[in-house]
């Protein structure tokens, strides 16, 4: 009875021990085996805890050991417990981010090309991956909070602004833009109708195109066996000659442009002296000068000239006086 | 009016002076029991059947009632997790429930009425009918015989029952949200280790050996105290059980503040 009883107690305190000790364990997410040991540094990590999945492509391969404030003060540096197998991409970084909408956080490891827009932090020690934390939930809705109070100013602002007189003119409005719209509407109409005009032209054109592709091709086979032919040959050697021609006829051309370029320069000279002569005349030098600028002279000459019209009247009058004949 | 306020002042004293005196006692017992503890040559040779009453015995009710209440937890957390609520929650609250509170505090407020109760009635019939008394005589310590070994049960035993009903709550909330709940045993599981920590396993343990203590010292107290024959010890017994249970509830509130 008494070993019955001892054994009695044995068993019950076995199983309770039993219970507590493997439920714990299992609830903890059964034995680990040898993890591997990752840190991660943030600038702040939200609500994640220790214990909280660690995750890579969506599968849970970790926990996270501890979470403490970098000795600097400047940073939180998240202790990762991964399998041991586990491959991590070449530009691993970590992102916590809430796991549901019920506070409970993870650290999901990822390749950092794939998240730019994130700001992970670089920690300035070898072996510590990059690590950005997601708004929490609350600052979402403090944020959403703030965008629904700028809606409720603007609909307060719209219902200011938007008074019967509005109405009637946004009524006017579409009204117009309906008739606007119908006027389009037959405008398109009439273009379609055009558009296919221009299409039967542009096909009558390209028609014709071809047409004239066909000659084109007919002129360059013609040309080709133009080519072809030996007649090219000797129309060629006479343009030859044609061309020897040209350039001799070009060299006394130009022989004979520089004959008259000296004769230019001689004729330069002569105007220059003429330049020169006219100038001393102008001013009165020389005779000639002296001539043209000296008034005296025309008057003696008009003088001259009355006095032998004089003579001459005179003379018509009394031709005695000044002729004689005699015979012997 | 005189008499009248005469005889509240009175009551209000006689209350405050009887109280008083119960602690006094009480104190007197813990006192004289922990001194008991070095007569393990009295007490030792009791602990093992102690175990086995207080302990063993306790398992089926205590069972029992871990097992209805995983069921009725299961199902009102699922009624209760509506909308956008991810159904895994009903493991966690399954879980958390039952180690925390419900498994330590259901199971001891259970073991109050049957094993504060029995320890206040055998103890009550002996005082009543002075096999205490005759203890004393035979120069054995009363209270390494008859207290020690019952509280020492107790302490032992109360964790190993309360460690049983919280798994089978768990197990009979599980099933439960399998067969009626149209979950699946991962979403169960799931929802169970969310939020799980070791600390609470040991939270759960913790109190259940205050339980134990307070159960069992409470029954010894009020046995010991018994009086009047018949009568006493079926006062002595109803005492022990709400006297047990008002301070297994605010032992409870006490751990909850302190170690959480």
């Amino acid at each position: 009875m008494e070993r019955r009883r001892e054994a009695l107690v044995g068993l019950v305190v076995m199983l309770g021990v039993a219970v507590g000790v493997v439920g714990t364990i299992w609830l903890q997410g059964g034995l680990r085996r040898d993890m591997r040991e990752l840190r991660a540094a943030s600038q702040n990590v939200g609500q994640l805890v220790a214990g909280a999945a660690v995750k890579f492509r969506g599968v849970s391969v970790g926990h996270v050991d501890a979470v403490n404030v970098a000795p600097d003060g400047e940073a939180v540096l998240v202790h990762l417990s991964v399998e041991p197998d586990l491959v991590l991409p070449a530009d691993a970084a970590v992102l916590l981010a809430p796991e549901s909408m019920f506070g409970d956080w993870q650290a999901e490891i990822l390749s950092r090309a794939d998240f730019e827009l994130f700001s992970f932090l670089d920690y300035p020690e070898e072996g510590v991956l990059p690590a950005a934390a997601l708004p929490d939930f609350s600052r979402l809705t403090a944020t959403a909070d703030q965008i629904a109070r700028r809606l409720t100013t603007i609909s307060e602002r719209f219902e200011v602004a938007f008074t019967e007189e509005t109405a009637l003119n946004l009524k006017n409005a579409i009204d117009n833009i309906g008739a606007v719209s119908d006027g389009l509407s037959e405008i398109i109409t009439q273009q379609a109708a055009r558009f296919e005009d221009l299409s039967e032209g542009v096909n009558a054109s390209a028609a014709e195109l071809g047409a004239a592709a066909r000659q084109a091709r007919l002129s360059f086979e013609r040309v080709d066996s133009i080519i072809a032919n030996t007649q090219v040959e000797g129309m060629l050697g006479d343009a030859g000659v044609t061309m020897s021609n040209l350039r001799e006829l070009t060299e006394s051309m130009n022989a004979s442009l520089g004959d008259l370029r000296s004769a230019a320069q001689r004729a330069d000279t002569t105007f220059a002296r003429l330049d020169e002569l006219l100038a001393a005349v102008e001013s009165g030098d020389g005779s000639l000068g002296r001539l043209l600028g000296d008034p005296t002279l025309a008057e003696g000459a008009a003088e001259a000239v009355q006095e032998l019209r004089a003579l001459l009247v005179d003379i018509q009058e009394n031709p005695r006086r000044y002729l004689s004949f005699s015979i012997f | 009016m005189t008499n009248w306020l005469l005889g509240a002042f009175a009551f209000v004293g006689n209350r405050t002076v009887s109280g008083l005196q119960g602690m006094g006692r009480a104190w007197g017992l813990f006192l004289g029991a922990t001194a008991s503890i070095r007569n393990v040559d009295v007490w030792l040779p009791h602990l093992l059947p102690q175990m086995a009453r207080v302990g063993v015995a306790s398992v089926p009710i205590a069972l029992f009632i871990a097992t209805f209440t995983g069921i009725v937890m299961s199902l009102q957390a699922s009624y209760t997790l509506t909308g956008a609520i991810p159904v895994y929650f009903v493991g966690t609250l399954v879980g958390k429930t039952m180690i925390l509170e419900l498994g330590p505090v259901l199971t001891a407020l259970t073991l109050a009425g049957r094993v504060g109760a029995n320890i206040s009635a055998e103890l009550g019939t002996m005082r009543v009918t002075e096999q205490v008394d005759a203890l004393e005589t035979l120069a054995y310590d009363p209270l390494a015989y008859l207290v020690v070994p019952r509280v020492f049960a107790a302490v032992f035993m109360f964790p190993i029952v309360v460690l049983l009903a919280i798994g089978i709550g768990i197990a009979s909330g599980w099933f439960t949200a399998l067969q009626l709940l149209d979950m699946s045993s991962p979403e169960f599981v799931k929802g169970l280790r969310l939020f799980f920590e070791p600390w609470d396993v040991w939270f759960a343990v913790i109190k259940s050996v205050s339980f134990g203590a307070v159960v069992t010292g409470v029954g010894c107290y009020f046995g010991l105290q018994t009086e009047r024959g018949a009568e006493g010890v079926g006062r002595s017994a109803t005492r022990t059980v709400v006297v047990a249970s008002m301070l297994i509830l605010c032992l409870d509130a006490f751990w909850a503040t302190v170690l959480l």
